[in-house]
C-alpha cells in the first residue's frame, strides 16, 4: 500500500510538473502570447436575425502582459468583438492565455496546458486505481504510432492512395489491439479473422446496395471539410469508426465460447454456434447505441446551425446527419454479421482445438 | 439509403429474431429522443438542462430496454447517471478553460452563407456534445461491468470489498482496454479529415496543439475514457453495498 502511495505521489508530481511546464513554455512559440489581466465591456448590442434568432453582439476590450517575445512584460490591449453565442468568435477571458499576431491581435486561445492537463488527469486516474496499464498504454501508443504513420502517407499522397492504405492501417490497428489484448493465442486469430471477414462481408454488401440505388439520399460530398475523393474518405471513416466495436463484439462472444467449452467439455459443435449467436444478440442493440451517440455527438454542431438558420428538420437531417446515418447503417450491417461469423469460427475452432 | 435500411432491418431480423424488434424499437426512441433535443435546443430552451433531461431518457431506455436482469439494470442505471454528472463536473471548467466551442476557420466552407448570430450557446454545446458521445460507452461499459461483478459476487455471497473490487478491476481490465479501442478508432475516423485540411493550411506543431477543432476532438475522447476509468470503482462500490446489505438482512 506505501508503494502504491509513493507512485501515485511520483506520477501525480509528473503530471502537475508537465502541465506546469505547458503553462510556461511560452518562450517556445515565435507569435507573441500574452496573459489576460483585465477585460473591459465596451459596447453591447442585441440584435435579431431574419430568422427570429436573437444574439448579443460584445465588444471587449482585453489588456494584458506579453510573456515571451523580446517584450517580455510589456502591457499590451485589443479590441474583441463576439456573439454570445461564440460559434466562432470567442470571449476572452481573464487569467487565459491569447496567442497573438505580431501585431498584437488576437489569433487563437493557447489550449496547450488544457489538453496536457486532461491527458496527465487520465493517466492519474489510471495509477489510482489497479488497472493494467502498461498493456494500454502500449496499444494506445502502437496504434497513435500507425495513425500518425497513415497520416504522413495520405499527407504525402495527396489521398490518392487513401482506401488501400487505410485498409491496412485498420489490419494493423486491430491486429495490435487483438495482440496486446488477447497475446499470441488462437483466440486472437479467431477474433482477427472474424472481424476482417464481418467487416469486409458489411463494406462488400453496403457497396453493392448503395450502388443499386445510385447513392440516392446519400451526400457523400458532405462530408467534413468536403474533402476528396467522397466516397473514399466516406468509407475510409466507416472503417475506422467500426473497427474497435466489431473486435469489442468477437472478443466477448469467442470468449464465452471457449469457457463454455472448457466447462461442458462434450458441448456440441451446434450447441456452441447456437450460444453463440444468443450471446451477440444481447451485444448488437448497446454496440449500435455507441456509434450511434458518437455519430450524433459529432454533427451537433452543424446540425444547430443548420436549424437555427430557419432550416426545417427535414432538410437539416438530409444535410447534416444522412452521411451519419448511413455510417451508423453501415457499422450496424457489421455489427450484425459479427455475430454468425463469429459463432461459425469460433464453434468450429473450439471444437477441434480444446479438449 | 432507404434499401441499406431495409437491408440492416432484414440482417438484424434473421439474426435476432423476435429480439430485433425491441432493438428496433430503442433505436427508435434514441433517434426521437435526440430529434427532441434538437429542436429544444433551437428553440432557445437550455442546452445543459435539456442535454440532462434527455440524456436521462436515453439511459433509461438503453440500459432497462437491453438488460433483463432487473438487479444488473439498476446498479448499471445508477452508476451511468453518476457518471454524467461526473463527466459534467469535469467538463465544465476543462471546455471553460479551452473555449473549445463552436467550429472554426477550417470550417469556412461550410460556414458560408449562414447567420452566425444563432442565439445558442455553443459553449454549452460543446459540453453537451461530449456528453451525448459518452452515453454509449457509458452505458455499456456499466453494464458489462455490473453484469460481469453480479455473477461473480452471486456464486460467492460472502466476498470482502477488496474482493469485490478486485474483481471488479479484472473485469473492468477487458473493457477498459475495448473501450479505449473504440474511443480511439472513433478519434481516427473523425479526426483524420481534419488532420489532412490542417496539413494544407501549414500549421505548425504548436498550432495544431492549441486548434480549436482538434483540441475539442482530444479533450471529447479523454474525458469518455476518464468516464470509462471511474464506472469500474463506482459499479465495485454499488454492488459491494447491495451486496452487504442483502448479508445483513440476510442475519437478521
Amino acid at each position: 500500500m506505501k508503494k502504491n502511495l509513493r507512485i501515485l505521489l511520483i506520477v501525480g508530481l509528473i503530471v502537475a510538473f508537465v502541465t506546469g511546464l505547458t503553462y510556461f513554455d511560452s518562450f517556445m512559440y515565435h507569435d507573441p502570447v500574452m496573459k489576460v489581466e483585465q477585460v473591459k465591456n465596451l459596447d453591447r448590442s442585441t440584435s435579431t436575425d431574419e430568422y427570429k434568432n436573437t444574439d448579443t453582439q460584445i465588444t471587449q476590450r482585453v489588456t494584458g502582459k506579453l510573456l515571451n517575445t523580446s517584450n517580455k512584460g510589456q502591457t499590451v490591449s485589443f479590441k474583441n468583438t463576439y456573439y454570445r453565442s461564440q460559434l466562432t468568435d470567442t470571449k476572452y477571458n481573464v487569467g487565459q492565455q491569447v496567442i497573438l499576431t505580431k501585431g498584437y491581435n488576437p489569433k487563437n486561445v493557447k489550449r496547450d496546458t488544457v489538453l496536457v492537463f486532461t491527458v496527465g488527469l487520465v493517466v492519474f486516474l489510471l495509477y489510482c486505481m489497479k488497472f493494467d496499464r502498461r498493456k494500454l498504454f502500449i496499444s494506445v501508443l502502437i496504434n497513435i504510432a500507425i495513425f500518425y504513420g497513415f497520416m504522413q502517407i495520405i499527407i504525402q499522397k495527396h489521398n490518392s492512395v487513401l482506401l488501400p492504405l487505410t485498409v491496412i492501417t485498420a489490419l494493423l490497428i486491430s491486429a495490435t489491439a487483438l495482440l496486446v489484448i488477447l497475446g499470441p493465442t488462437y483466440q486472437a486469430l479467431m477474433a482477427y479473422s472474424s472481424t476482417i471477414i464481418a467487416t469486409t462481408a458489411a463494406l462488400v454488401l453496403s457497396v453493392f446496395v448503395l450502388g443499386m440505388s445510385g447513392y440516392s439520399g446519400v451526400h457523400v460530398e458532405l462530408n467534413d471539410f468536403e474533402l476528396q475523393p467522397y466516397k473514399g474518405v466516406f468509407f475510409a471513416q466507416v472503417i475506422f469508426s467500426v473497427l474497435g466495436v466489431i473486435l469489442d463484439e468477437t472478443m466477448d462472444i469467442s470468449s464465452s465460447l471457449i469457457e463454455m467449452k472448457k466447462e461442458l467439455t462434450d458441448v456440441k459443435e451446434s450447441t456452441l454456434f447456437k450460444s453463440g449467436i444468443n450471446i451477440g444478440r444481447e451485444l448488437i442493440g448497446p454496440l449500435i447505441n455507441i456509434l450511434l451517440f458518437i455519430v450524433i455527438a459529432e454533427n451537433l454542431n452543424v446540425v444547430l446551425l443548420y436549424l437555427s438558420n430557419g432550416n426545417s428538420i427535414g432538410y437539416t437531417m438530409e444535410m447534416t446527419l444522412s452521411l451519419g446515418i448511413t455510417q451508423l447503417l453501415i457499422s450496424g450491417i457489421g455489427i450484425i454479421l459479427t455475430v454468425p461469423v463469429t459463432s461459425l469460427i469460433a464453434s468450429k475452432v473450439i471444437t477441434k482445438k480444446v479438449q | 439509403m432507404l434499401y441499406l435500411f431495409l437491408t440492416f432491418v432484414v440482417l438484424l431480423l434473421m439474426v435476432t429474431g423476435t429480439r430485433g424488434f425491441t432493438l428496433l424499437f430503442g433505436l427508435g426512441i434514441n433517434i426521437f429522443s435526440i430529434i427532441a433535443l434538437l429542436i429544444l435546443i433551437a428553440d432557445g430552451f437550455n442546452v445543459l438542462i435539456t442535454t440532462g433531461v434527455i440524456a436521462m431518457v436515453i439511459l433509461v431506455v438503453a440500459i432497462y430496454m437491453n438488460v433483463d436482469n432487473p438487479n444488473t439494470a439498476s446498479t448499471a442505471f445508477k452508476t451511468s447517471l453518476l457518471i454524467m454528472v461526473v463527466i459534467l463536473l469535469i467538463t465544465i471548467p476543462l471546455e471553460f478553460w479551452a473555449s473549445a466551442q463552436g467550429m472554426a476557420a477550417e470550417n469556412q466552407d461550410e460556414l458560408e452563407g449562414f447567420s452566425l448570430a444563432a442565439g445558442i450557446s455553443y459553449p454549452q454545446l460543446a459540453i453537451s456534445i461530449i456528453v451525448i458521445n459518452s452515453l454509449g460507452v457509458i452505458s455499456e461499459t456499466s453494464v458489462a461491468i455490473t453484469s460481469g461483478l453480479n455473477e461473480i459476487v452471486e456464486n460467492k455471497p460472502t466476498l470482502t470489498p477488496t474482493e469485490i473490487f478486485d474483481d471488479g478491476f479484472s473485469v473492468g481490465n477487458k473493457i477498459l482496454n475495448t473501450q479505449t479501442n473504440t474511443l480511439l478508432f472513433n478519434f481516427f475516423a473523425s479526426t483524420f479529415p481534419l488532420f489532412f485540411v490542417i496539413h494544407s493550411l501549414g500549421y505548425k506543431f504548436t498550432e495544431i496543439l492549441n486548434d480549436k477543432l482538434v483540441v475539442a476532438e482530444i479533450l471529447t475522447t479523454l474525458i469518455c475514457t476518464i468516464g470509462v476509468i471511474l464506472t469500474v470503482p463506482i459499479t465495485s462500490y454499488l454492488v459491494y453495498r447491495k451486496a452487504n446489505s442483502k448479508v445483513k438482512k440476510d442475519t437478521k
